[in-house]
């Protein structure tokens, strides 16, 4: 009897270890296999060219792809989550509710390589016919792709925060003689203010991460466009760049350390954002959104 | 639910028990099609024996069995004398399976609309930016969509050596880098003004292939041409294994270049070495 | 200016939104669903692919799938359940609570790509195991621990402290006390966490794409340390040829299948926490 009580107590610390460890593995193995990268290439890898035969390590249009994208995506998905949401949790009774959020749900699962697939048929096609462009791989496509793949997300989690403010408040507000454009502005969202911010943050985090369909519209081509706000053209994310070269670097080399260095900062700017949302957002009873 | 978990891992551990030989093949996306359509077969008439196929490029094919992760590597290039240096020790053997071409590949409203022959120093010029409209080489009056190909592509490597005299040579004029064969051909066909780089195989209504002028000569992209090497940027597609192939992966080799193998490799439109 | 007027605006604002927003999600369920229904027949679930997948059916895309995720549920199950033993009912120092906390919801902020690279760099290259099911198993169950772990530790921190009163006046040890009573009353919370990390688990591409997947002739895997062939890379692979009108449509018929696997892993969820409500 004893004896099981003691192993029990080693196997909950072991598993315990293991999975409080797993992240600080992550970290420490990127980390060792890139040192090579930031010791010889050091501040060129925050150069404009990536070439590797040259020995070009140059990481800016990757990272300038990956803000613009998420720039994007957050700039179409947020007004019109956020509208949605006011919509959903002010506007709708309690059954047509469940419902639509259940259906958002449902949205929210759909694997993101499906995304990708859509994007390569329809969105490409499309964007290229209403811009009249060469090619409708560029970075707005990555980035409307994102906002549509974002979209449920952010309106169930804004739905969420608005939800759950009492609804004294908005009686006490409307008992005032307030219009709904009042309640919402002046009451709901500055008492939601905080839970919209955190699902503003978690949002974030999964574009910057979001990969597969991303990849396959964006175009791939590692320049910052001219000048550097036509989002019309081709351009490349961190993602899509890892995604798409990852397997051709031969392990050891100076390229393949280069793409580790790049996935290492893509971690840790994402690491620092959940940093920032467990500091300021915490909440020990939320779900785990993607 | 636990006992759930626990029949399906019965099963699986169950079918773990019947272990078969398995050929691992890796490499160049236009090699893949002769490949995987063999393995199909083979493994219809091996039962025991099993093919696995990726893809993931020419230099990945080379660099994977150079350090034996793979039994097979595909390429659609020679190896550089860079990876000889590196696999020296291990001795890679290298076999001719077929023959292709790397075609100019142009959507087919461009070349119904006049264009149907270039010179290597248009193309050079279209790949550097220096020709950025369909009109400067008697086209219509259009800007060219330039689809470019990752860099360790083996058809890149080929096409590149010769039309801007550099295997690994930057293309400033690209407006697209894409990856597979399969990848480029949709976007060429996706576009009304694309110029991209395939293999002969991949040709159809949608991709039209240039013919190549060569000091006034135009040289179509035909079987013939082909054939007796005049097409100018023809290649070999190769198999390559670590040393003298054995056991199963000699056999899926040998059939590759036999008989079955290379009536694959023509109905997959490439030119057998028979 | 007029109140009423600003009123109006916003209704019609959020109404334009609604409809924006409305008939983009539902459009995109229906071309799924339509252009899926479609390429589907019993040929397709139950042959193998050809030509690139422009040909024949995914049954070995679906195999693999399941096999990649039930590996991933086996693995994380029993590592998942220790954590959220350890984390309610051993640590009681809130420092610790809090950075255990930031540890896991670390893991989980991970993006999925950077799970492929690690098991690339990790498995593949130094530990040499090659690509392979286990690999990408292992990848998809660290991927999906931090849901299952904190599902698990929220049904069991929900259980009344009277539940634990009463066993321990009966003379339990806190061994005893876990096994015959908590994990019995939090298990389900356990199964949800896992089912729908699995459900997402069985759609992620990147995490398995360098690690575990092949692309053709994969069919059953004979042991652990074969790669498998799954749903998301086939589709990848299809969608880089989507004008190839075969390919496109086997292409919606895996996206289908694979949207119906998520969600019958969701609705299984879903119903093993209505159920954990009732029980109580």
């Amino acid at each position: 009897m004893f004896l099981s009580a003691k192993i029990g107590k080693g196997y909950v610390v072991t598993c315990a270890m293991i999975s409080a460890m797993l992240i600080v593995v992550i970290l420490c193995f990127l980390a060792a296999n890139s040192w090579q990268a930031f010791s010889q290439v050091g501040l060129g890898l925050f150069g404009w060219t990536w070439n590797p035969p040259k020995g070009q390590f140059g990481m800016l249009p990757m990272i300038y792809g990956s803000l613009a994208v998420t720039v994007i995506a957050l700039g179409i998905a947020f007004p019109l989550g956020i509208a949605t949401a006011v919509f959903t949790s002010e506007m709708l009774s309690a059954t047509v509710r469940v419902y639509a959020k259940s259906f958002l749900e449902l949205l929210a699962g759909i694997p993101s390589i499906v995304y990708g697939l859509m994007g390569v048929a329809f969105l490409s096609v499309f964007v290229q016919d209403v811009f009249v462009l060469l090619s409708g791989r560029t970075i707005l496509t990555g980035g409307i792709l994102l906002s549509i793949m974002i979209l449920p997300t952010v309106i169930t989690l804004c739905d969420d925060a608005m939800h759950h403010i009492p609804m004294s408040y908005r009686e006490a507000a409307r008992g005032l003689g307030l219009y709904k454009y009042e309640v919402v502005k002046d009451v709901v969202l500055p008492a939601a203010k905080m839970d919209i911010l955190g699902a503003l943050l978690l949002a974030l985090g999964r574009v910057l991460g979001e990969t597969m369909a991303v990849m396959l519209v964006i175009g791939s081509l590692d320049k910052i466009p001219t000048p550097f706000w036509n989002v019309l053209a081709p351009g490349q994310t961190i993602t899509s760049k890892l995604g798409r070269e990852m397997a051709e670097a031969a392990f050891g080399s100076l390229h393949f350390e280069a793409m580790i260095a790049m996935a290492l900062i893509l971690l840790f700017f994402v690491l620092t954002l959940t940093v920032v949302s467990l500091t300021y957002f915490y909440n020990p009873e939320g779900r785990l959104y993607e | 639910m636990r006992v759930w978990t626990l029949l399906i891992l019965c099963s699986i551990l169950g079918i773990g028990c019947s272990k078969r030989e398995a050929v691992m093949v890796s490499g160049s996306s236009t090699v893949l099609p002769i490949v995987s359509k063999a393995a199909d077969r083979f493994r219809m008439q091996h039962t025991d024996m099993n093919v696995v196929v990726n893809a993931g490029g020419s230099g990945v094919g080379i660099k994977q069995v150079g350090e034996g992760k793979i039994d097979i590597g595909m390429a659609s290039r020679a190896l550089t004398p860079l990876e000889h240096e590196k696999y020296r020790a291990v001795h890679l053997n290298v076999r001719t399976l077929a023959l292709d071409a790397v075609v100019p590949a142009v959507s087919s409203e461009v070349y119904d609309a006049g264009v149907k022959h270039l010179t290597l120093a248009q193309i050079g010029q279209i790949y550097k930016g220096e020709i950025d409209n369909w009109k400067e080489v008697g086209g219509p009056d259009r800007e060219i969509l330039v689809i470019d190909k990752e860099k360790a592509r083996g058809t890149r490597h080929v096409f590149m050596a010769l039309v801007l005299g550099d295997k690994e040579a930057e293309a400033p004029g690209a407006d697209l880098v894409l990856g597979s064969n399969n990848e480029e051909q949709t976007a060429i066909v996706q576009s009304n003004a694309a110029i991209g780089m395939l293999s002969h195989a991949w040709l159809n209504a949608g991709v039209k292939g240039l013919a190549i002028d060569v000091n006034g000569n135009v040289i179509q992209p035909t079987r013939e041409n082909i054939e007796n090497g005049t097409f100018p940027i023809t290649r070999g597609l190769f198999v390559i294994t670590r040393g003298e192939p054995v056991g199963v992966t000699k056999l899926f080799v040998d059939y590759l270049l036999g008989a079955e193998g290379q009536t694959i490799v023509e109905a997959s439109g490439y030119v057998s070495v028979r | 200016m007029n109140r009423r007027l600003w009123n109006m605006f916003f209704v019609l604002g959020v109404w334009l939104a609604v409809a924006m927003c409305g008939v983009g999600l539902v459009s995109l369920i229906g071309v799924i669903a339509w252009y899926g229904v479609g390429a589907i027949n019993l040929d397709f679930l139950l042959t193998g692919s050809q030509n690139f997948g422009a040909d024949g059916g995914i049954f070995y895309q679906i195999l693999g799938s399941v096999l990649l995720i039930v590996g991933a549920g086996v693995i994380c199950f029993p590592l998942a359940l220790g954590t959220a033993i350890f984390k309610s009912e051993y640590l009681a120092n809130a420092k610790m609570q809090r950075l255990c906390a930031v540890l896991v919801y670390g893991l989980n902020g991970v993006p999925s790509i950077v799970f492929g690279i690690f098991g690339l760099v990790f498995f593949v290259n130094i530990l040499d195991t090659g690509i392979s099911w286990f690999v990408g198993s292992v990848i998809l169950a660290m991927m999906i621990l931090p849901t299952v772990v904190l599902a698990s530790f929220q049904a069991m921190n929900s259980i009344p402290v009277i539940f634990r009163e009463s066993a321990y006046a009966l003379g339990l040890n806190k061994w005893q006390v876990i096994v015959r009573v908590l994990v019995p009353q939090s298990i389900g919370g356990t199964v949800t966490g896992l089912l729908l990390g699995l459900a997402r688990a069985v759609g992620e591409t990147a995490p398995i794409m360098f690690v575990a997947t092949a692309f053709s002739g994969v069919s059953t895997p004979g042991s652990l340390l074969e790669p498998v062939t799954a749903l998301p890379t086939h589709i990848l692979a299809l969608a880089q040829q989507a004008t190839d009108v075969h390919a496109l449509q086997n292409g919606w018929g895996a996206s289908f299948v694979l949207i119906c696997l998520v969600m019958m892993l969701g609705a299984l969820g879903l119903m093993s926490r209505l159920q954990l409500k009732g029980a109580r």
